[in-house]
């Protein structure tokens, strides 16, 4: 890398996304180590580059250069480190190459520290540069460009709905129902992972079967549905409020009341927790997960579930980004327990769970593929340990990153979406 | 045969095993894909299918095609898609048909 002078632009991102929360936090760190042990890319590579409190510290480093006057001048005293090239590949290779913004780190930090943000905060220093690793940046770029992460046309995502519905009544042998697009005033916006429409529609044909048999209102948008944020891997909050805007304007011109969004663990906590931040308002709708949402039904008994319909061993990943960071520690289980006749809990599972590894855009980067696949082995040994066939995951990107394990690890297991279980379950 | 080796030999595969060059692809280095990279030690028919339809779909587009064309120009359900290429149309088939690796969660 090609020495330069970073010093405006490090100044100038460090303090848009320097609040003082996060001053305080890059200034708290006690290096007791707690935390090494939590981090899966640690616990596999064993190497102090991994270990959560240095990724910290780096970031550190030169936060004291740039926003600690002593720090400038007693560089030594301080340990303080100007943003030179060694240090943004020493930044690229370990904020992101070795960290999935997963959060286990931060959960298990004695000092309250939220380590997986000021990750997320070095991360935004790199984008500022212009520096984000090429997978990732081509895929928020197809985004910007087009209206989705994957590029899909409207005529090919219009032309797959109607696809979809076509087997949908064939299967239900109903010619009543619908897959319902562009429905002005429905109660609900459905919001998709574009990897649904362009490779992956079950998850797609089972809503749909769910929203019928619950009698919902509601409707697909022919454009700006994606659920996806990948701005948030790239620390980039500015893009990342333009995109959840989209989905605020279909919301708005499909006049719906709520948004609810597909499994997806990262698009939830971007849309639900992070947006009004980026935003700098609250978004007058609801926003919430498909699975509150069929956990409602069935608690409302518009749902009729015959767990014997799956009879084989079924267990679930707890995506770090649906249950650890955003919350939703019950909702995925409740529905599992009510489709499934035998159900075999992780260990650790919830809150405690280890990231499947596939997090934090690693999967969009291909420079770090096989460090994500080796550091996919933890979850690998969790799922054998199970005894398992069957692995059920709220979440399009775990679901690719299980799909390798699968393969590399042969864990020879089933793996499905939560709707997709809970649609096989369903009696009409 | 001995060249065909070599040519597989010379191959170059990014982290993930997708060809750094797709434009390099023949017949020969798919069925060496197939099994080093997926473990699908024979190609079938019913793969060639799929693997041809992606290939010229690619060339023609320059990405690969949504999933509803597949089925519905292979003539194959999903689930025979999902059971003929086990890690999915994405990181199974496109690999194999030599495609660059899509954007987006896969």
């Amino acid at each position: 890398m090609i020495e330069k002078n970073w010093d405006s632009q490090v100044k100038q991102a460090l303090s848009r996304g320097l609040d003082f929360e996060r001053a305080v936090q890059l200034s708290t760190c006690v290096r007791c180590g707690l935390c090494a042990e939590s981090c899966h890319y640690y616990l596999v590579e064993k190497d102090v580059k991994a270990i959560p409190a240095y990724k910290l510290k780096i970031v550190e480093q030169v936060f004291n250069y740039y926003l600690n006057s002593s720090g400038r001048f007693l560089t030594f005293w301080f340990g303080s480190q100007r943003l030179k090239a060694s240090t943004v590949e020493k930044w690229l290779d370990i904020l992101f190459g070795r960290c999935s913004l997963c959060g286990r780190c931060s959960l298990n930090c004695p000092m309250g520290i939220k380590i997986h943000d000021l990750v997320r905060l070095g991360r935004s220093i790199l984008a500022e540069l212009g520096l984000v690793p090429s997978g990732l940046a081509s895929t928020i770029s197809t985004t910007i460009n087009s209206d989705n992460n994957m590029g899909i046309k409207t005529e090919e995502w219009i032309g797959t709905v109607r696809w979809l519905e076509e087997e949908l009544r064939r299967e239900l042998e109903d010619s009543s129902v619908c897959l319902p697009l562009d429905r002005e005033g429905a109660k609900i916006l459905y919001a998709i992972n574009p990897r649904e429409a362009k490779f992956f529609p079950l998850s797609l044909l089972a809503v749909g079967k769910i929203f019928h048999a619950a009698g919902e209102s509601w409707t697909l948008s022919s454009n700006y549905y994606d659920v996806t944020n990948y701005a948030y891997f790239s620390g980039q909050e500015a893009l990342a409020a333009e995109f959840f805007r989209r989905l605020e304007i279909s919301m708005k011109r499909l006049n719906c009341q709520m948004l609810v969004l597909t499994e997806c663990g990262h698009g939830f906590v971007s849309a639900r927790w992070e947006a009004p931040a980026w935003l700098g308002y609250q978004p007058d709708f609801e926003i919430r997960s498909i699975l509150e949402i069929m956990a409602d039904y069935v608690q409302q008994g518009k749902l009729k579930l015959d767990p014997s319909r799956n009879n084989l061993p079924v267990t679930l990943h707890d995506p770090c980004n649906l249950v650890r960071l955003g919350g939703l520690l019950n909702e995925a289980r409740f529905l599992i327990r009510q489709s499934v006749k035998n159900f075999i809990e992780m260990k650790p599972r919830g809150i405690e769970n280890f990231c499947c590894g596939g997090g934090g855009g690693q999967l969009a980067m291909t420079e770090f593929a096989a460090r994500r696949q080796k550091a996919g082995q933890i979850k690998a040994r969790q799922i054998k340990e199970t005894g398992a066939k069957i692995v059920v995951a709220p979440c399009h990107n775990c679901l690719d990153q299980l799909l390798e394990l699968n393969r590399i690890y042969k864990l020879g297991v089933q793996l499905k979406t939560v709707t997709e279980i809970v649609a096989e379950a369903l009696v009409f | 045969m001995t060249e065909g080796k070599n040519q597989v030999e010379n191959v170059e595969l990014n982290e993930e095993g997708f060809l750094v060059h797709p434009e390099k692809w023949n017949e020969q280095i798919a069925c060496w894909l197939a099994r080093s990279q997926e473990g699908i030690d024979n190609l079938t028919e019913d793969h060639w299918k799929i693997i041809n339809y992606l290939r010229s779909y690619w060339e023609r587009h320059g990405l690969a095609p949504m999933i509803r064309l597949l089925c519905q120009e292979t003539g194959f359900s999903l689930r025979k898609i999902y059971e003929l290429f086990p890690s999915g149309p994405a990181k199974g088939a496109c690999k194999v048909a030599g495609l660059p690796k899509p954007d987006g969660c896969v």
